[in-house]
């Protein structure tokens, strides 16, 4: 019924697609081609003979040690990644039933994420500072009389960058765990309830169980944004200290744009999205297999 | 019965205590632009300085470098790419929706591959290709690939998706085209999901950051991220007036929030439990 008039004024299609199409193309497919090409060259920027090099920058990856120092660092940040979703469902089941305030909670933790940019890296950069910063004070203040250098040492400056990222990241994840609690039925919970459940074990017995898709959402989205993810970093780090907050993708920027390496750059950009494909595709197989939970 | 209110009011106030966590950056970032120098790192917080100083704020919103020409910059930028971007999405969403035709499909496939490149992939060719063509450095290169957003696509997709086909075949009878749907019938339906993407929009090319990066080098194009940057390169030790700057560049976005908070909050909620 709703095709004999959908397939009239096909052509419109076209028109209604067209404008978008160009930008699409012009901005994603030919970049993308082109980059592809890049991979295989020396490409440098102001450099005028470009060679083709074959599968040298792909070798030369393989063979850099802060290339292996930058998945290493890429990993540790993922690991923010189920630990604010963690967090996000704690928030999300207590807000989603016994709370007062309940629009104004929601509101304060989603702040983070939809103000945050670099402006508040800056903030989050005096607040761990590692003599005087606040963070470091009430550390002092509890009894630990060696805190963390935090963004200035070598070996805590991952956990600074995790904790900033899971604290932007835990507002959106529990706007999508809010949404999807309330398609849970109220009758399951209650039924339970009258079974004698106690609290925990109806979040662990049935909330967890039936938000898993959602779970497995954010999950995978999560890990794309963030691996995706190198501003912030950028900003109050630029790497360092050593190589030490440098991940994949920031490792990619530099190449690019502070060493002007650009066919290099290109090469490792391909395996950042070697990386994306395969979450991707996991998402596709775990989503059919998730219609119906 | 008692006793479960009190446990109500316990965990809300739980609740509330780490909800001020969760924004004590900010309060900390205004409360610090106001303070002196020596309050900045005091022990206990001070959260009220003594006196408020206005001076940082002053600093940072006069000068050569003042943060009225980064408002403008990235407001030109920002709103002429949320706008072209909501009509450009909108458009393509309809045809993707709402039209059979040959082909599509397959764009449609290309459209969901597109999402998988990420940023990093892009950057230099888009640099070269810019350069190229004499956009490099200008804020072209940032409002013309900004106009172009697979995600709005998706999302307004999403929406049109979900109304209900019988309104259009109403209408075809009646001797609408499409164009008519398109402007006199579906677009006026939208009105929350197109306010819900140009909030988010907005928000993304306020805080873009990595783009002007990439694609600006003159001070005088900075956008509000980069021009805060380099109000923090040059004023390293200036703590009260980088938490200025960091207020003047955060303000904006509260702002937006406060009062898109639902189109907000409703439109980031079904884009992902819709996937």
């Amino acid at each position: 019924m709703k095709t004999s008039w959908m397939k009239r004024q096909q052509y419109l299609g076209y028109l209604f697609i067209g404008p978008n199409m160009v930008g699409v193309m012009l901005f994603f497919i030919v970049p993308a081609l082109y980059s592809f090409y890049l991979m295989f060259t020396d490409y440098k920027f102001m450099s005028s003979d470009t060679k083709f090099v074959g599968l040298a920058n792909i070798q030369k990856m393989l063979g850099d040690e802060v290339f292996y120092i930058s998945i290493k660092n890429t990993l540790f940040f993922l690991l923010s990644v189920p630990v604010s979703i963690g967090l996000a469902f704690i928030v999300a089941v207590v807000l989603n039933r016994s709370v007062y305030l309940k629009k104004l909670l929601r509101a304060l933790y989603f702040m983070p994420y939809i103000t945050s940019g670099v402006a508040v890296a800056f903030v989050w950069m005096l607040l761990f500072h590692p003599n005087n910063g606040p963070i470091n004070g009430i550390l002092k203040s509890f009894g630990i009389t060696n805190p963390p250098g935090w963004l200035s040492t070598m070996d805590s400056s991952m956990y600074a960058i995790d904790i900033i990222w899971i604290w932007f990241m835990l507002g959106y994840n529990m706007i999508i765990y809010l949404a999807a609690l309330q398609e849970v039925s109220t009758e399951l919970l209650e039924a339970a309830k009258i079974d004698g459940a106690r609290a925990w074990q109806t979040v662990r017995s049935i909330l967890w169980p039936l938000v898993s898709p959602t779970t497995f959402l954010l999950l995978i989205t999560g890990l794309i944004m963030t691996i995706k993810q190198f501003g912030i970093i950028q900003a109050i780090t630029q790497g360092g200290p050593g190589n030490s907050t440098t991940v994949l993708s920031l490792f990619i920027y530099q190449n690019a744009f502070r060493y002007y390496e650009m066919g290099y750059a290109s090469a490792i950009s391909w395996a950042l999205f070697f990386i994306i494909m395969i979450f991707t595709v996991i998402q596709w197989i775990g989503q059919k297999r998730w219609v119906h939970y | 019965m008692t006793k479960a209110l009190y446990t109500k009011i316990i965990i809300t106030l739980i609740m509330l205590f780490f909800s001020v966590v969760m924004i004590v950056p900010f309060l900390w970032m205004i409360s610090t632009s106001f303070k002196m120098p020596a309050e900045v790192f005091q022990y206990p917080i001070k959260w009220i300085p003594a006196q408020f100083i206005w001076e940082h704020h002053v600093k940072v919103w006069t000068g050569v470098n003042s943060f009225g020409h980064y408002y403008l910059n990235s407001l030109k930028v920002a709103l002429v790419s949320t706008v072209g971007a909501v009509l450009l999405s909108a458009l393509a969403a309809y045809g993707f929706a709402r039209i059979e035709f040959k082909g599509r499909n397959a764009m449609f496939m290309i459209y969901l591959s597109m999402m998988m490149v990420p940023p990093q992939v892009l950057f230099v060719p888009k640099f070269i290709m810019f350069d190229w063509v004499g956009i490099y450095n200008t804020h072209w290169a940032l409002i013309l690939p900004g106009v172009f957003t697979i995600f709005g696509v998706f999302m307004m997709r999403q929406f049109f998706l979900s109304v209900p086909y019988e309104i259009s075949e109403a209408a075809f009878i009646d001797g609408a085209g499409h164009f008519r749907i398109f402007s006199r019938i579906i677009l006026p339906m939208a009105k929350p999901s197109l306010a819900t993407l140009a909030i988010i929009d907005f928000s993304w090319h306020w805080n873009d950051y990595e783009n002007a990066l990439v694609f600006l080098i003159d001070q005088d194009l900075y956008t509000v991220p980069l021009g805060l940057q380099n109000f923090i390169l040059e004023n390293t030790v200036d703590y009260n007036g980088m938490m200025a700057a960091a207020t003047a560049g955060i303000i904006p976005m509260i702002l937006v929030f406060l009062i898109g908070q639902k189109y907000i909050i409703q439109g980031v909620a079904s884009s992902a439990v819709k996937g």
